[in-house]
């Protein structure tokens, strides 16, 4: 190889060269990604510079420290990692079921999951405590059939709390696993079956596994939107069950320390990003399977 | 509308038989009731000369190999090879080893037991799901076109070995195909297959040679049909009109089958010609007038194609032979009158 040749050869790797499908990618992203920039990126900024504006780190490490804090941030993740697993076990038969069935029983499926969307969650959060509530339709039926001699409490608790989130974050989990499950080819069923597996074993051996790194992507994105749940928080649980949101809220717009709430959302996000990478580096195993579609 | 309609068909054990046929003929559905996957509307299937009509795929002991390999992305080589045998079997590990072991020897994959499907190439995919469906010793084999999505040099040392493996293991296989070639070259017994139902049952050169209809003929290899109105017949001679009016009498032992008035074609396979210049040919019996169109080199052989009363006539020579006949011109075609065959025009 000759000097030229070389110096051709690297000048060929520096020079971006103009090509014009690129720039249309780039004509397709602009606007929104000009749009997070502004909206979402410049307030982060503002945030983070207001939490360390005043003390510097300092009150990171305060907010940390504080065991109230800590003990919000604990009941947060108690009860998303409990709404989560409450919506896998009710999410993934009706994800399943979504993807054997056919047609127009899919559609009507896929409009039933969607259904809770069309009214607002704080109505449904509202509309859970009468069917909670120590005069709510659940008491009055225990009482009634006798299981019970006095109302029981569950509005107000943590399972109360759970219930109300799985009923909204249900969808999301299905909606997620049923993507999923859609790129698991069904002929492998089929191959299963002629080779000896009985429905079930082949549900078991090759559907279930396939379905895992829908399982673990479904759930990561329930968890984390559990994180910043607040209002059905706030309406269904009491105060010990608080959650971080309704925390921050507090600090924010009634007590107005400001650089208190922005520290308290600032050790949120972190928590969240951590938990994404703890996540990923444990469960990114679909690159052993050769990649998604394999 | 039905899929597969009045499909009777017998297959004897230990035979390698091809349902051959263009898409939508009705093979893969043939093969789907074999295996269980759709259940036949009227009719019944014996295996063994039991009815498994209503045997779900999985207790039916059949192997199956899918044309999209069908393995399972998340388990090994050998874990894919080896699920029959868990499914099936009450083996111990290691027995189910040894016999993993053995079935990859088969299909010589011997050192590839711990690599995943996706690491492998389409030609060693299709041996692993070979290996899955053989493990087992399954009395039959279903295989749907298992060589449809490899490249050709692979898929003629792929025939040869499934030949190979089906001599070995003495199963019976069924196997559907498309390609003509890979069904006249691989198969015991042809089905061909045509609008849902069997057109033509038979041993590949039989068919090949004796086609009951033009579709079959021209299904098979190449054909040159010449469409003929039956005028007179004898014994053994048929006397007919060409598409241009000439009359031409041929030797003919299914003269009895036609009679005067019907529409029929002769068959002429393009490796029965005879060429010869126009002058030197005169007298050959059976024998036709033609204009030299074109020629085209295939290595092998070449083929020219003619032009023969307004329709197209190809006829395969071996290259040497073509040298005489550059350009264009008038030629005269002959051939062996116990090759040629006259069918009756397409119903």
């Amino acid at each position: 190889m000759t000097v030229q040749e070389i110096d051709q050869r690297i000048r060929s790797r520096l020079v971006i060269k103009y090509n014009p499908r690129s720039f249309i990618v780039f004509l397709l992203l602009f606007p929104a990604c000009a749009w997070m920039a502004f909206f979402y990126i410049t307030p982060i900024a503002m945030l983070v510079y207001n939490s360390l504006a005043e003390d510097g780190l300092s009150i990171l490490s305060k907010t940390v420290a504080n065991p109230v804090y800590r003990s919000v941030f604990a009941t947060t993740l108690e009860i998303g990692a409990a709404s989560t697993l409450g919506c896998l076990l009710l999410g993934y038969p009706v994800a399943y079921a979504l993807t054997v069935s056919r047609g127009a029983l899919r559609g009507i499926l896929l409009i039933i999951v969607g259904l809770p969307y069309w009214l607002d969650y704080v109505v449904r959060s509202f509309s859970w405590m009468v069917l909670l509530g120590q005069r709510g339709l659940i008491n009055n039926f225990l009482l009634y059939i006798g299981v019970i001699d006095k109302p029981i409490q569950i509005m107000y608790t943590f399972l109360s709390v759970c219930i109300g989130m799985v009923q909204i974050l249900l969808p999301i989990m299905i909606l997620t696993l049923f993507a999923a499950m859609l790129r698991i080819d069904r002929r492998l069923m089929t191959a299963a079956a002629i080779h000896g597996a009985p429905p079930w074993k082949a549900f078991r051996t090759v559907f279930f596994p396939l379905s895992l790194p829908g399982v673990y992507a479904a759930s990561l994105l329930v968890f984390i939107s559990s994180l910043g749940f607040y209002i059905t928080s706030a309406l269904l649980g009491s105060p010990k069950e608080s959650m971080i949101s309704q925390s921050i809220t507090l600090l924010a717009a009634t007590l107005l320390k400001w650089s208190d709430a922005s520290a308290l959302s600032l050790v949120l996000l972190a928590i969240t990003m951590a938990i994404v990478i703890v996540y990923d580096r444990v469960f990114s195993i679909d690159d052993l399977w050769g990649g998604k579609d394999a | 509308m039905k899929a597969v309609d009045d499909v009777s068909l017998r297959v004897a054990p230990g035979s390698f038989v091809s349902l051959l046929g263009p898409s939508g003929s009705g093979k893969t559905t043939t093969l789907n009731l074999i295996a269980g996957f759709i259940t036949p509307t009227s009719g019944d299937l014996l295996i063994d000369g039991v009815s498994v009509s209503a045997i779900p795929p999985h207790k039916r002991n059949i192997g199956m190999v899918f044309q999209a390999y069908a393995l399972f992305p998340h388990m090994t080589v050998s874990q894919n090879v080896g699920y029959p045998l868990k499914m099936r079997t009450k083996l111990s590990a290691t027995e189910r080893q040894d016999r993993i072991v053995e079935a990859l020897k088969l299909v010589r994959l011997a050192g590839l037991a711990d690599r995943f499907p996706a690491q492998l190439s389409g030609g060693q995919q299709q041996r692993v799901a070979m290996a899955r469906a053989l493990v087992s010793s399954p009395r039959l084999l279903l295989m749907d076109e298992p060589l449809g999505a490899l490249d050709k040099g692979l898929r003629e040392d792929l025939q040869l070995e499934i030949k190979e493996i089906h001599s070995k293991l003495g199963s019976t296989i069924i196997y559907v195909t498309h390609d003509q070639t890979e069904a006249l070259t691989m198969s015991d017994f042809l089905v061909v297959m045509r609008n849902a139902k069997i057109e033509q049952i038979g041993p590949p050169q039989a068919v090949y040679e004796n086609p009951d209809s033009v579709f079959v003929a021209s299904f098979l290899g190449t054909a040159n049909l010449l469409p003929l109105g039956v005028v007179g017949m004898s014994a053994d001679r048929l006397t007919g009109r060409l598409a241009n009016g000439e009359m031409i009498t041929i030797p003919t032992q299914s003269a009895s089958s036609f009679s005067s008035g019907d529409a029929a074609c002769l068959l002429i396979r393009p490796e029965d010609v005879k060429l010869s210049p126009c002058n030197s040919g005169k007298g050959l019996s059976p024998g036709l007038r033609a204009k030299l169109v074109d020629t085209m080199f295939h290595g092998d052989h070449s083929r020219v194609t003619l032009d023969l009363a307004g329709a197209k006539f190809t006829v395969q020579l071996h290259p040497a032979q073509i040298a005489e006949f550059n350009g264009s011109g008038d030629v005269f075609i002959s051939w062996s009158a116990e090759r040629a065959r006259l069918i009756p025009a397409d119903r």
